[in-house]
């Protein structure tokens, strides 16, 4: 009697105290314009995290991010926060990417905020975050506004030993907000490092470029499903396709 | 029906609105004079009633009023009695939409239609309903009673002792309400029976002129009202024949309503310079508050906020001055201890913030932000000041504040309803905010860091710009035929048929893009060296390594501004490097103005 009374009163204050989280079945998902991905995966899921990965520099990632961005930005609003600096808004458009419905976020261009000297509330002056941290703080805030359909966070041109150590419950809680929310948050790696907070984790090579006498026209990509949530096991095969440069 | 609110003593009433309530009302029992005039020889203005019993005449020197021990002593303030004005005009503004600014101190407003109103407050009064019966059938008597009791409540709520007085015309209800000491009803037809015993002073006469009755012996109106017309005229003029007839309450005229002209700004000035943000939050809370009130009672928004902060340089220029003395507010009380500046050197700073070769005020700081949708939210408004002044540096301690909104009508309907859920117009702007707060408002070439990308119409490569992503669908069907042009030259000329920007945009968003490769970018372009083999890369040093050249594509020529300072040439390569991890594709170009190579990004 005293449990049932003890539980009824902890209900009253926290209501999901005593109950299983359960996700939700029908999520939904962004399709990524790339036959083989889309064939394998049904594309980028909602209300989950997916990782895209590519050790090597030209690997083919950013492509297949611009492919996404396209697609969502037809009928979505879009975030992309751009930890480097490295967008090209010329070959976004090119892809197709609908720029007016992407909010662009550039870090890592300025020192972080500066206080006047005459402000004595204890904040440093010249507070400097570097861009792996600006990258995180913004995703935060566009995560908690809410609105975007799409949130892209591309950390690509971060060095490997430096984002290896973001905590993880960094992870994990951008995995449990985004679970609430009809969005996607895809982030463009070297390497994956959300592990199981990861809804789907795609990881991308390169093979040669094909070059048309003088011209370099083609190159074939590989897309190999790491991590699934949806579908257990996933299938180890690599599925190939085939990007063009905008000339081709 | 005209009823008249009529503040006695109104220099002397509107001196003390500043002070807090509780110290009014003694004030106003105690003998109060008003000075004015040259500062070397004020002179009594105005003086109250109590002051008066004590021997206290207008135009007394202050030394004269000084013999008065008891008597308290007021500058006179032309800005604390148009303020007192602007309070009474809006105390008689929640009762009638017609109201004349008559004198200093005196309102008349017109009561016709607003006989239910003062009715249905004598329901809520006494509950009983009989007698709102009788109130509404015929009993005006009542009816204005109540009225001149909730006017009187009204304007005592603001700090005023008044007089009322209701009367058939405008003139008559301003001179009884001047002449008599007590409130006052003139019914219909008895004005000149009621204004009877009024001495003739209370008339608008020049000094002329009474004099004139005076030596005639008519000091009442009871016997101006008495002389024969035709002889008033004869002596007087047509002057005469009209305070004749004000003395029978018989002229109407026409009220010269006012018209308040809504002023949405407020200001604040500090007594001492203040250096601490929470200071100037709390004061700007404040401000808003008030602004979003004024906003509310006038059903309108803010489409705009402008925020001016007075700064305090006379203490910066203190110290460029011959005194060596520090000033004490200048360098903040934490750092004080370790990083005390030496006066020399806070005398060169000092003298470099106040030598600014721009020539602009260094003692103001202005902002203005222009809202995406007008908003009457005190929170989101204080949000985004609050955002941006976390990140202002100050030169000197803060003066004054003032906050002005630019008010529009307010949004009544949504937008775009076939348009892609967005964020929030509102919440948007202060999430940009915040992410600016965090990444930076601009970079060193001034592009903005958050935004929409937007393509420039130029060849020259990396050209873009970033928009406000506040006007998502309105620049949206603006900006697809110039955006297609530039990459796609097939699309541009489906493009070009189409001759509705709406169009243009369906056509843009209908289109399957194959997937293609894209080039992600080194910001700045990386400096290399090259090696050629004839005309062809053959190595090129990346990372502090020689990396073998694979395949290279190129050159590519492009050159523009050549008619100006900014012209650019260059050559691209497309260049396949043997790495240790595999093949990268770069794309690495040769400014031939300069002869030197660059990375310019990767193909990923």
């Amino acid at each position: 009697m005293r449990a049932a009374l003890l539980k009824a009163q902890i209900e009253r204050t926290f209501p999901a105290a005593f109950t299983v989280y359960q996700r939700s079945e029908n999520r939904g998902s962004i399709p990524t314009g790339i036959a083989g991905i889309d064939d394998a995966v049904r594309g980028v899921p909602l209300h989950a995290l997916t990782e895209i990965c590519g050790s090597l520099a030209s690997s083919g990632k950013t492509s297949v991010l611009h492919s996404l961005l396209a697609q969502a930005t037809r009928d979505r609003f879009c975030a992309l926060v751009d930890a480097t600096d490295g967008f090209d808004p010329v070959s976004g458009q090119a892809a197709g990417i609908v720029l007016p419905r992407l909010l662009w976020v550039r870090c890592g261009k300025n020192r972080g905020p500066q206080r006047s000297r005459f402000w004595r509330d204890g904040m440093e002056n010249g507070v400097k975050l570097p861009p792996l941290e600006q990258a995180f703080k913004v995703t935060d805030i566009l995560l908690q506004s809410g609105g975007f359909g799409l949130i892209a966070v591309d950390l690509s041109g971060i060095p490997e030993r430096i984002v290896r150590r973001v905590p993880l419950t960094s992870w994990f809680r951008f995995s449990r907000v985004i679970e609430r929310q009809p969005a996607a948050l895809v982030f463009i790696e070297q390497e994956p490092h959300a592990t199981s907070c990861a809804g789907l984790v795609l990881r991308v090579t390169s093979n040669l470029p094909a070059l048309s006498g003088n011209l370099f026209t083609q190159r074939d990509l590989n897309v190999e499903v790491v991590r699934d949530r949806e579908k257990k096991p996933v299938s180890p095969e690599k599925r190939g396709f085939s990007f063009h440069t905008q000339w081709a | 029906m005209f009823a008249c609110i009529y503040i006695p003593d109104f220099p002397v009433q509107a001196a003390l609105l500043s002070e807090p309530a509780e110290k009014r009302t003694d004030l106003i029992r105690s003998p109060i004079a008003i000075l004015d005039g040259p500062a070397h020889i004020p002179r009594v203005f105005a003086a109250n009633s109590a002051a008066r019993r004590a021997g206290i005449q207008i135009g007394m020197t202050k030394l004269q009023v000084e013999i008065c021990d008891s008597i308290a002593l007021r500058k006179r303030s032309l800005a604390a009695e148009e303020s007192a004005q602007s309070v009474l005009l809006n105390c008689a503004a929640t009762f009638s939409p017609r109201v004349e600014s008559t004198a200093p101190g005196a309102v008349i407003l017109d009561l016709t239609g607003t006989e239910k109103l003062f009715a249905k407050r004598k329901v809520d009064q006494f509950d009983g309903v009989r007698r709102t019966d009788a109130c509404q059938a015929g009993r005006p008597r009542e009816i204005w009673k109540s009225a001149a009791h909730a006017i009187a409540a009204r304007t005592a709520e603001a700090g005023f002792h008044t007089r009322i007085a209701i009367a058939a015309n405008p003139d008559t209800a301003f001179l009884a309400a001047r002449g008599f000491s007590t409130n006052t009803m003139i019914p219909v037809g008895e004005e000149a029976q009621h204004l009877a015993p009024l001495p003739v002073v209370t008339l608008p006469l020049s000094p002329e002129t009474l004099a004139t009755l005076d030596s005639w012996g008519v000091r009442t109106f009871q016997s101006l009202a008495a002389l024969p017309s035709v002889a008033i005229v004869e002596r007087l003029g047509q002057e005469g024949l009209y305070i004749q007839k004000l003395t029978h309450g018989t002229i109407f005229r026409p009220l010269l309503t006012f018209e308040p002209e809504a002023e949405f700004a407020a200001s604040f000035e500090f007594d001492d310079p203040v250096e601490t943000l929470e200071s100037i939050f709390f004061i700007l809370n404040r401000l808003l508050q008030e602004l979003c009130a004024r906003l509310l009672s006038a059903a309108q928004a803010a489409s705009e906020l402008r925020l001016t902060i007075g700064l305090n340089v006379r203490q910066l220029a203190a110290l460029c001055g011959r005194e060596e003395r520090e000033s004490p507010r200048v360098v903040p009380r934490r750092s004080r201890a370790k990083t005390r500046l030496s006066p020399e050197r806070s005398r060169r700073a000092a003298a470099a913030i106040l030598s600014e070769p721009s020539g602009e005020s260094k003692d103001l700081f202005e902002h203005v932000w222009k809202l995406p949708v007008p908003t009457q939210d005190k929170n989101l408004l204080f949000s985004l000041i609050h955002l941006h002044l976390q990140n202002v540096t100050f030169s000197a301690p803060v003066r004054f504040l003032r906050l002005e909104v630019v008010p529009v009508k307010p949004r009544l309907a949504q937008g775009n309803l076939f348009a892609p859920p967005s964020p929030e117009p509102e919440k948007l702007e202060l999430t940009l905010k915040r992410i600016r707060g965090v990444v930076g408002a601009t970079d060193a070439e001034g592009t903005g860091c958050a935004g929409s990308p937007h393509l420039l119409d130029t060849h020259k490569p990396g050209s873009f710009t970033l928009q406000r992503f506040s006007d998502l669908e309105n620049s949206l069907s603006q900006a697809f035929p110039k955006a297609i042009s530039q990459a796609h030259p097939e699309r541009s000329r489906l493009i070009r048929k189409a001759n509705q920007p709406a169009q243009s945009k369906d056509l843009y968003l209908t289109t399957n893009f194959a997937p293609a490769i894209s080039l992600r970018l080194f910001r700045p372009a990386l400096e290399t060296i090259v090696e050629l083999d004839g005309e062809k890369p053959h190595f090129v040093r990346l990372w502090n390594r020689q990396r073998r050249v694979r395949a290279a594509s190129g050159p590519w020529s492009t050159s523009g501004n050549w008619w100006n300072a900014a012209a650019w040439i260059r050559e691209e390569w497309d260049v396949a490097l043997q790495t240790s991890t595999g093949i990268v594709m770069y794309r690495i170009y040769r400014d031939c103005l300069q002869s030197r190579w660059f990375v310019e990004g990767v193909f990923d």
